[in-house]
């Protein structure tokens, strides 16, 4: 990998997450416009980030949710509270 | 006591649940529990394992509720709990140390970089069966992660903290945050890319 590959590809997480200065981001935003194929790397690192984001949250289940409401009233119904 | 309402914030329920509202706890849980039991089970892979995290979670939160700082979300402090339960989870289970996952073995070094084919989600209702191979694609892609690097990923990137509460929440630097993510997203893109190749070669 060339140096200047190299360099952009260490920070490219950091420029996704704008988490990098004016001049950083102007550097990579040249280089990307100059090297296809760290473009395509950036194109599929964004495109796996988003596919991520996207994937379906799971619900906990009714048992699981039935379950955890007794478990904690078992718990803390008849303790003593602070101020009683 | 005052009635308990949807719009009350989480501090004027942790004050009536100090008071003895057990309808204070439940609303704290049935704001939080969805959220906290998705994030054991991106971590753990299983359903009983997240059940026992999202149990431990709120089990110890309302047991240890007077520790908990006013200034601190108590969405992010819930979180801080939830990991913590997924490590002790992982050490109760005598796994495997971690793994590094180094930049270099991500770089080519004969300066020609491997193509990724990532495809698009598509939000096309009608396309449930795919969504549903890509769903097991990126959950499968994401527990096979080391352990370090799916806690900030999954608190970054699945649950959207910034970088600076992931590092308070998992009590490291923000370097090490940035470092890990970055990373996993990368050993991410290169196991769906694999994956979904291999699918469509099938």
């Amino acid at each position: 990998m060339k140096e200047n590959c190299k360099k952009n590809f260490e920070r490219i997480s950091e420029y996704l997450d704008g988490e990098l200065g004016p001049e950083a981001c102007q550097q990579i935003e040249q280089h990307l416009m100059e090297c296809p194929e760290c473009q395509d790397c950036f194109e599929a690192l964004k495109k796996s980030i988003a596919l991520c984001r996207k994937s379906t949250r799971e619900e906990i289940p009714q048992n699981m949710r039935e379950r955890l409401r007794i478990k904690l009233r078992d718990c803390f119904e008849h303790q003593e509270t602070s101020g009683t | 006591m005052t009635a308990i309402t949807t719009d009350m914030t989480d501090h004027d329920l942790i004050a009536q649940f100090k008071e003895g509202s057990m309808e204070a706890m439940e609303t704290i849980v049935d704001r939080y529990e969805n959220r906290i039991f998705n994030f054991g089970l991106k971590m753990c892979g299983q359903f009983q394992d997240a059940e026992d995290i999202t149990q431990d979670t709120f089990l110890n939160a309302f047991r240890y509720l007077d520790s908990f700082r006013e200034e601190t979300k108590l969405k992010n402090w819930l979180f801080k709990i939830a990991a913590t339960a997924c490590i002790r989870k992982r050490r109760k289970k005598k796994c495997e140390p971690d793994h590094e996952l180094s930049l270099d073995s991500f770089m080519n070094k004969d300066g020609i970089q491997e193509t990724y084919d990532i495809p698009d989600w598509s939000d096309d209702p009608s396309d449930k069966v795919i969504q549903a191979e890509m769903n097991a694609v990126i959950n499968d892609s994401i527990k096979t992660l080391p352990h370090k690097y799916k806690l900030v990923f999954n608190l970054r990137d699945i649950e959207g903290f910034s970088t600076k509460e992931t590092a308070d929440i998992l009590g490291i630097s923000i370097v090490s945050v940035k470092t890990r993510l970055h990373r996993a997203r990368l050993a991410l893109r290169e196991k769906i890319s694999h994956s979904y190749q291999e699918g469509k070669s099938a």
